[in-house]
């Protein structure tokens, strides 16, 4: 409960993040990190994962309403943190249980593999979403790169600044 | 029955997830279509409250920026002004009340989307109604979508389902300007007609038609222009004058016969 309260937590002051600041930065002139979604990547993971895609809606949808944007974010949020589930189903160990897997025990270069993965496809999905067209997302697919590897130096920053020091 | 229930609940997780992405993509399509979008001023005047607070200070880190503009903006002005002094214009159809212009800020500009919009500082209690045009000190910036008491929502230039009626300068040549969606500067100009005497270095304006910008606001500059196959017109590709990555202070255009103009269009 301690655990999930902390989690919260930094969903929140994320949250704040990205609208105060992340929105409004413009990195080389066009790029804005989404950092929102580090909080939900880090998430514990658990066979039934209701309430995290809840907390991801919900903080999504907080994005959207700030943003004018619908339910793009929380279309994303949601996406990504049911599809997290799956990623660890395919990489984890046979004899491994989901409920096991620790995040923050992932080595760096997992961590980075994961969180590329996920910064890209947030990105793919938040184009998807507001485009509804897959060759006008084709088409951006620099941008989307190069943003989502924007957002990975963040993530991982991030995740060293915090999570390391958690852990000590 | 027992046996439905007990595998839904063995799915509830994939249920829960269909659930929330089609709520979300409920929201995102009713945002997205332009013809329903006539309400949400709760949705509009909740983020024009959040971004006026942020906005206010970002705004400090940019006003050498807005400062050029409006200084580039005034020069042009007074251009016009001895140049309509040299040669005064006295045609008697010309309404110079017809237009009357709203100063505003833009307090949140989104430019990463395909359907991007933008919020300013002025809404229903500042006489801002919905299709006015939003005009910046180089160029145009939108129209507006929806308003609040204190907040308006403005379609971007850079939103693929807006089109807005430009003309090739110093001739009666019109065309549409949309935005193909990558570059936040670059849009194309599409139906021009092929006999229009185009050069790369000539200027776009505004072209008056919709009612919703006054005629001969500076757009952009041509860079290129193709002929469309099979159709007699061109597809033209400019470098918009307004920074749209980059926006402060901004005009809310008010045409004051635009009601009149539209119920006879419609009649």
């Amino acid at each position: 409960m301690k655990n999930r309260i902390q989690y919260i937590l930094t969903l929140i002051i994320f949250l704040i993040l990205q609208i105060i600041w992340f929105n409004h930065i413009r990195i080389f002139g066009h790029y804005s990190p989404i950092v929102f979604v580090y909080p939900l990547l880090i998430l514990p993971l658990q066979k039934n994962d209701s309430l995290n895609l809840l907390l991801a809606f919900t903080s999504g949808l907080l994005l959207d309403l700030v943003s004018n944007t619908g339910g793009v974010f929380a279309a994303t949020a949601v996406f990504i943190t049911y599809f997290r589930k799956i990623y660890f189903f395919i990489s984890k160990n046979p004899a491994q249980n989901i409920d096991e897997i620790r995040i923050n025990k992932l080595s760096l270069q997992q961590k980075i593999l994961y969180f590329g993965i996920f910064s890209l496809m947030t990105q793919i999905l938040i184009y998807s979403f507001d485009a509804f067209n897959i060759g006008l997302v084709l088409s951006k697919w620099a941008f989307i790169l190069i943003n989502s590897l924007i957002t990975l130096f963040f993530i991982i920053l991030f995740d060293v600044i915090f999570f390391n020091s958690v852990k000590k | 029955m027992i046996k439905l229930l007990r595998y839904l609940s063995s799915k509830q997780s994939l249920l829960l997830f269909v659930f929330l992405e089609l709520i979300s993509l409920i929201l995102i399509i009713k945002t997205h279509d332009y013809a329903r979008l006539k309400t949400h001023s709760f949705q509009t005047a909740m983020a024009g409250k959040i971004n006026r607070q942020i906005n206010m200070v970002n705004r400090h880190f940019y006003l050498q920026s807005y400062n050029d503009s409006l200084l580039t903006q005034n020069a042009r002005l007074l251009q016009l002004l001895q140049e309509n002094r040299q040669n005064p214009i006295t045609l008697p159809d010309i309404l110079p009340e017809q237009f009357q212009y709203i100063p505003a800020y833009v307090i949140s500009n989104q430019y990463n989307l395909r359907h991007n919009t933008i919020l300013i500082n002025k809404g229903e209690k500042d006489s801002v109604k919905p299709d006015y045009g939003v005009i910046t000190p180089n160029g145009i910036a939108g129209v507006v979508q929806k308003t609040s008491s204190h907040y308006a929502k403005l379609i971007s230039i850079l939103n693929k389902s807006l089109k807005i009626n430009v003309a090739l300068k110093n001739t009666n040549y019109t065309g549409f300007l949309q935005w193909p969606g990558n570059d936040p500067n670059r849009f194309e100009v599409i139906d021009l007609p092929v006999n229009a005497p185009i050069k790369e270095g000539d200027t776009i304006i505004t072209g008056g038609m919709s009612g919703i910008f006054p005629k001969g606001i500076p757009v952009g500059q041509i860079t290129g222009f193709e002929p469309v196959p099979g159709r007699k017109s061109y597809v033209i590709y400019i470098n918009s004058f307004s920074d749209m990555t980059n926006l402060g202070p901004v005009f809310v255009v008010k045409n004051k016969f635009k009601s009149e103009i539209d119920s006879l269009k419609h009649s």
